[in-house]
């Protein structure tokens, strides 16, 4: 979301650069273009084009021969063999475009999917330890822009301490923590706009930092086990509603890629 | 980027699919959905499986009404019948004798099977022989006089022009004017000739279900309960009943008598550049559209790559291209798209090209070529793109020597090949009613090849006999092995047809019948002609008597019905008939000394019906070896009256029709001495139940029960 004071300098170009619709728009519809290229030429287009021939083929025979039960139940068992053979020709180019996808979005996500604090707005960091002991020892070390407006709670159930922050003005911070004698780090975006932000920083779990960390990995030893800060989940207004971010990617990219296929004419 | 299509590279997909497995395990928003490529594949295959649910949803739903109307209707429509099916499989001028004679040898084992166990007979044809004409009193029940078909032509009364007897293409009546642009303002429209009800309307009404593929003069596709796929007579996208294109380098030799016209091939680069002319502009700029193309020679390999609208294909040398999309723009949206076949005949040292007709595209047609619309669809998604011209099998270019022997049988039988598909399918498709398809690859082979079955022919006076290729022997084969399926596919409940709509005979000497009328003052030129152009050019219609336009037809020019005519209607033109009859019936072709007509039909004779005033006034059969000039088909007046068939259109049937009957097999008995076409309907009604209408010429056959397992 666009900042409501409008700093000196500031371009229309800035202005538009920090409206995620816009970049969603714009990426999806590269996406989308790309996608059908990598499907023209990582798929058998020919044989692509004869299965969905021959699906339609078969959705007409259950229409022109309506009459003719037999006939009918044979076309269906057609369709459903060659929407099978659909998928499975669909299979290669899908499996070739998911992995450079997977990882751009998760990328993506980083800027889209969240919030970035805003100057005033308090937030939560919540660290979890390994070992509940240690959670009395706990402590917060804050950057002078950053203020704790609120006594740490423990939740020794959890393992985890939490401490309410408030932001004093825009920037990228690391705030500290230490526990067991050991300090570790986690970073916190206050920004208007578009800002690359890492929910939450963690040790372990490769997968889960992959999908949702943007930071190094807590080292192996570090008695604390994840630091998160309670961003907001970005929503994106268009066509008078709040969308995901992904959602409306797939809306667009989808729309982008049937347009593109018709235009180069792309069997997909 | 084929690496990917690689059998080679296939470690990449086990790799890739590791990566999927471990994101589907460790599952989270942002991988939730993996980019377009899956939303193209899950909503491509399950849009497919939607629609599917939508109709079985409307199926369902609307079942139980459907289900009781059918009873309703198969109450009446198999409460009395005697057959389940009746499959009619048309051979276009499969001949009796031959037939016989290659079974005689041993030969055709299918359809000998039907003679033995079942019927073989010969089947009277129409006058004239014909296959419009015939093919229409088929599907009708009656004779011509009440289908209004005489030929493939009929002439204009206005002017002596011809038009095509069976279809009228009309453009739209509004238009808008735009500039230089004139914007149609709706279709054109297409009216179908023939008159009569074919005999599946009836069925359909009453619920039989019918599936009808290619016979002849059924453009435009009229409705009725069922489905069928138009045949001979559906023209190509310029309108015309086939027009190849021949592109060439070499210098223009002249235009071709028919069929066809010569396109320069012009370099560019080093490359070649052509186009295919289309249809004319619909805009009304009066201009022809063309589709432009390159080609690229490879003297080396013998082929040559060629670049049309999208499409890149290569072929070599004495091959044809599959069927290629090809779209002429008008301009301001409007494109007509067809269908085309490439065929390289020659890339050094001069390069050329032959381009069939451009086929109206059965996958997005212009005109109607099927009822329903979606039938041909149906098809072309089935099978892929097909030849959809009624007259598909390139005659001309075969005449014209543009095409060889072998490259015209590939053509003639790879379309045959996706007949017979579509005749298999709809074979499946309708376990109960009707089955009829019309093969007419018998029609053009015999026509072009029965120079090497007739060892006196002028076109092949040099080949010696044993070097003539066993072309039509081959044709009578692949055509039983065609029944022998049909066969396999039918049993004791249904009724096998093979019928043809008229037999063949050699055709060695032409006959200009306007010569004749010519010299023997029936026909008069303008002072100072001896010849005249196409189209009765040059003719003195104030002192002309009588002409001959077409196959078969002889026409008077009576006062009152033609624009100049001069003979009066009644007692004279009676006696002119008598006198013209009197002098043509028996006419000796003085070189050969063979008679070249055995009969002069009197229309008043041989038809009966609303129409007979628009039938010839005389029908001509020409003796066994004759047939119209091509000249004299076309209006023309030349000097010689007989002269020797050196094309290779070496076989014909436009004779004395008693001459050429056609065939009737059957796998049951019908008793019945001298079966004709005209009785095909009323017994195919019959054996459904079905009243006839009072108004049928033909009359059915006695056909035996089931139980003959063939």
């Amino acid at each position: 979301m666009a900042s409501s004071s409008i700093p000196p300098g500031f371009t229309l170009f800035d202005f538009a650069a920090n409206i995620p619709l816009l970049w969603v728009f714009a990426i999806s519809i590269v996406i989308g273009f790309l996608m059908v290229i990598v499907f023209r030429y990582a798929s058998d287009q020919k044989a692509i084009g004869r299965a969905k021939d021959r699906l339609k083929a078969h959705l007409l025979a259950v229409r022109l021969f309506q009459d003719q039960l037999p006939v009918v139940m044979r076309a269906y068992g057609k369709i459903l063999r060659g929407t099978g053979s659909y998928l499975r020709l669909a299979f290669t180019p899908f499996l070739i475009a998911i992995l450079p996808i997977t990882f751009m979005i998760v990328q993506l996500d980083r800027y889209f999917g969240w919030m970035p604090l805003q100057p005033a707005q308090a937030f939560l960091v919540e660290a979890r330890v390994e070992d509940p002991a240690t959670l009395d020892q706990a402590s917060l070390q804050l950057p002078p822009e950053l203020s704790s407006s609120a006594p740490a709670v423990h939740v020794p159930k959890e393992k985890a301490v939490v401490w309410r922050v408030v932001a004093g003005r825009t920037g990228n911070y690391d705030i500290r923590i230490t526990a067991a004698g050991q300090t570790v780090s986690k970073q916190v975006v206050v920004a208007p706009g578009l800002a690359r932000v890492s929910p939450v920083r963690l040790k372990d779990h490769f997968w889960e930092r992959i999908f949702t960390s943007g930071e190094p990995a807590l080292a192996d030893n570090s008695p604390v086990q994840s630091i998160a800060i309670n961003y907001l989940p970005r929503e994106i207004s268009f066509a008078w509603t709040q969308w995901n971010w992904i959602a409306l990617f797939f809306v667009v990219s989808l729309i982008a890629g049937f347009i593109f296929k018709s235009a180069l004419g792309i069997q997909v | 980027m084929k690496w990917l299509q690689s059998r080679r590279n296939n470690r990449l997909i086990p790799a890739l699919l590791l990566i999927v497995v471990l994101v589907l395990l460790f599952p989270q928003r942002s991988e939730a959905y993996a980019g377009p490529g899956a939303g193209f594949a899950v909503l491509s295959s399950f849009w497919t499986i939607f629609v599917a649910f939508l109709y079985s949803f409307y199926a369902l739903m609307t079942w139980p009404i459907r289900q009781l109307l059918r009873m309703f209707r198969r109450r009446r429509a198999y409460g009395k019948a005697q057959v389940k099916r009746v499959v009619i499989v048309g051979f276009d001028g499969m001949d009796p004798e031959l037939a016989s004679r290659f079974m005689g040898e041993g030969k055709l084992p299918n359809l000998a099977k039907l003679r033995d166990s079942g019927t073989f007979r010969p089947l009277r044809t129409t006058f004239p022989a014909i296959s419009p004409v015939a093919w229409s009193t088929f599907q009708t029940g009656v004779n011509p006089g009440k289908h209004n078909i005489y030929d493939f032509l009929a002439r204009d009364l206005k002017n002596y022009l011809p038009y095509l007897s069976s279809a009228q293409i009309s453009e739209p009546k509004r238009h808008l004017k735009i500039g230089k642009y004139s914007l149609p303002l709706g279709k054109s429209d297409v009216k179908g000739l023939r008159k009569g009800t074919p005999f599946w309307h009836w069925l359909g009404k009453a619920g039989v279900f019918c599936s009808v593929i290619r016979v002849p003069v059924t453009f435009p596709p009229e409705k009725f309960p069922g489905v069928l796929l138009s045949g001979m007579c559906v023209p190509d996208l310029k309108g015309s009943q086939g027009t190849f294109c021949f592109c060439t380098t070499r210098a223009s030799e002249g235009r071709f008598r028919e069929g066809g016209v010569r396109i320069p091939i012009e370099r560019n680069g080093a490359g070649f550049h052509s186009y295919i002319p289309g249809p004319e502009n619909p805009l009304g700029t009066g201009s022809e559209l063309r589709a432009d193309f390159k080609l690229r020679p490879d003297t080396k390999r013998g082929q040559a790559r060629i670049e049309i609208d999208s499409e890149t294909f290569t072929i070599k040398v004495g091959e044809y291209s599959e069927w290629i999309p090809v779209k002429f723009k008008a301009g301001m949206g409007f494109t007509a798209r067809g269908i085309c076949r490439f065929y390289l005949k020659e890339v050094s040292p001069e390069v050329e090209v032959y381009v069939t007709p451009v086929n109206i595209d059965p996958g997005h047609p212009d005109l109607p070529i099927s009822h329903p619309v979606t039938y041909s669809i149906y098809l072309a998604k089935l099978f892929g793109p097909y030849a959809t011209l009624g007259l598909a099998e390139d005659t001309w270019a075969l005449n014209e020597e543009v095409l060889d022997d072998q490259a015209f049988l590939a053509q003639a039988y790879g379309n045959h090949e996706d007949r017979e598909r579509m005749f298999f399918d709809a074979l499946e498709k309708t376990p109960q009613g009707l089955c009829a398809c019309v093969f007419d690859t018998t029609d053009r082979v015999q026509h072009m090849f029965w120079r090497y079955l007739d060892k006196d022919h002028p076109a092949v006076r040099d080949v010696p006999q044993d070097q003539k290729p066993r072309v039509i022997q081959e044709l009578y084969d692949r055509m039983d092995t065609l029944v022998g399926r049909v066969m396999q596919q039918i049993d004791d409940q249904a009724l096998l047809l093979v019928i043809s709509d008229h037999g063949f005979r050699s055709f060695n000497r032409c006959m200009n019948l306007n010569a004749w009328l010519h010299q023997n003052g029936y026909l008069v030129l303008k002072d100072g002609k001896s010849e005249s152009g196409d189209w009765f050019e040059d003719v003195d219609w104030s002192r002309t008597r009588a002409y001959t336009m077409g196959l078969n037809g002889l026409y008077l020019n009576i006062k009152g019905r033609e624009r100049e005519g001069i003979v009066e209607a009644g007692a004279e033109a009676e006696a002119l008939k008598e006198d013209l009859r009197g002098k043509l019936d028996g006419l000796v072709d003085p070189a050969s000394g063979k008679i070249g007509i055995t009969g002069m039909f009197d229309c008043d004779a041989v038809y009966a019906g609303p129409y007979v005033d628009n039938a010839p006034d005389l029908i001509v059969g020409y003796g066994e070896g004759f047939r119209a000039s091509w000249d004299s088909v076309m209006g023309k007046v030349t000097t010689a009256i007989f002269e020797d068939n050196l094309k290779a259109w070496s076989g014909d049937h436009c004779v004395d029709p008693r001459l050429v009957p056609g065939v009737l097999f059957s796998n049951r008995k019908i008793a019945i001495e001298k079966p004709a076409i005209v009785d095909v309907a009323p017994t195919v009604m019959k054996l459904f139940g079905l009243e006839l209408p009072a108004y049928f010429d033909g009359k059915p056959w006695a056909v035996g029960a089931a139980g003959v397992k063939v």
